[in-house]
């Protein structure tokens, strides 16, 4: 049971195409397992046709028409490679990046990094965190997006379990704990920078690089 | 000069002829709508001309290509050009536009062949009630509907440039949503 979902704000800034990169990963997994979203999402992309329909037309060049027409004669692209699955048990939007070796000092706190070519500078990783464990005390220089992939956590704002997505507002400090019964692994990706509060927070952050 | 609007129904058959016989009278009248709109988009979204014309032109050659793929139980035309331009704009703001798996799993949302009448009078009525929607919103919240679509700002920068508490830019936002949310989702 899904109890958070993206807010009405960033699906819009999905379907119009200004999202970030990173968090539009993290709102494209949510997507992938919330078919409730991608009726939201086609609500969006429904007003964005609306505005292409009311649109004030452009002047284009005067051949432009002609051009167009000479580039349906060109051979056709060949097809787009299917982006490989390196991930199988990853949900679909997640699974063809490469992600990097688990990362951490201690077993209950570990993380990967998620290369993404088309935004080399995104700040995407995924966070493994052992049952009963804290997630150290932070807060952000922008908004945080997670998706919580398996397990749960909880902190101030409530509690957060598999399929949930978060948004969290540069405003916010919280200090998440994950439940007793199992281990957690989110998605998380950040529109500014990281920050990590206490002597271990300072410490790792340089690790993480985020 | 200017020809009347055409309506949703003909763009289904102009989008019909080009996928079932190549037909580039029917790529024309598309073209002759969309391109310049879809020009004009881009520009607001910040693209000079030249970006925004070379967008124009790439949309309507993927429309051309990918006639055939158009569901009609999904989205009226207008929001599935839409989308194309969209995901154009995002190829050229990350040039090597390899590796999109985040955004081709948006690209394939569960796509069905046969749409049945009442899917496409589904998709139709959604369209109808987005555009009534639409024309519901305060100046206000128009203006924070189409800043959250088309420039890359999170909220806190929207506030800036509109001299507005960052409170008041979420809140116009949530209300924007919302109005056009109910309207959708009444008796759905």
């Amino acid at each position: 049971m899904i109890n958070h979902h993206p807010s009405d704000f960033n699906l819009a800034r999905l379907a119009g195409g200004t999202l970030d990169a990173g968090p539009r990963l993290v709102v494209a997994t949510h997507l992938s397992g919330c078919p409730q979203c991608r009726t939201r999402l086609g609500s969006f992309e429904a007003a964005g046709g609306a505005m292409l329909d009311e649109a004030a037309p452009a002047q284009l060049s005067l051949d432009a028409f002609r051009q167009t027409l000479t580039r349906l004669d060109d051979a056709d692209p060949p097809a787009e490679p299917q982006p490989r699955v390196l991930h199988p048990d990853l949900p679909p939007p997640l699974n063809a990046y490469e992600i990097g070796p688990w990362r951490g000092f201690r077993r209950g706190f570990q993380w990967r990094r998620l290369r993404l070519p088309e935004s080399p500078g995104a700040n995407v990783i995924m966070l493994k965190v052992a049952a009963g464990q804290p997630v150290p005390h932070h807060g952000h220089s922008g908004t945080e997006y997670t998706q919580v992939l398996t397990g749960s956590y909880s902190d101030a704002l409530g509690r957060f379990s598999a399929g949930d997505c978060v948004e969290l507002d540069e405003d916010v400090d919280h200090q998440p704990v994950v439940d007793p019964d199992s281990e957690c692994v989110c998605l998380t990706a950040l529109e500014g920078k990281l920050r990590l509060s206490g002597w271990i927070g300072r410490l790792i952050q340089p690790l993480i690089g985020i | 000069m200017s020809a009347p609007a055409p309506s949703a129904d003909d763009m289904k058959l102009w989008l019909n002829a080009v996928a079932a016989k190549q037909d580039r009278a029917a790529f024309g009248r598309l073209f002759h709508y969309f391109a310049p709109r879809i020009a004009s988009l881009m520009e607001r979204s910040g693209l000079n001309a030249a970006e925004a014309e070379e967008i124009s032109q790439e949309t309507m050659v993927a429309v051309w290509r990918k006639a055939a793929l158009y569901d009609p139980a999904q989205a009226g035309v207008s929001t599935w050009v839409f989308t194309i331009a969209r995901n154009m704009r995002i190829d050229l703001a990350r040039k090597a536009s390899r590796a999109s798996a985040g955004l081709a799993a948006l690209g394939e949302l569960p796509m069905r062949l046969e749409a049945s009448v009442e899917d496409m009078a589904l998709a139709n009525e959604r369209d109808a009630r987005v555009r009534r929607a639409m024309a519901t919103l305060s100046p206000e919240q128009a203006t924070v509907l189409r800043l959250s679509f088309f420039a890359e700002k999170p909220h806190a920068e929207i506030a800036r440039e509109l001299s507005l508490p960052l409170g008041t830019v979420k809140s116009r936002t949530r209300l924007a949503m919302a109005k056009i949310r109910a309207l959708l989702e009444r008796d759905l």
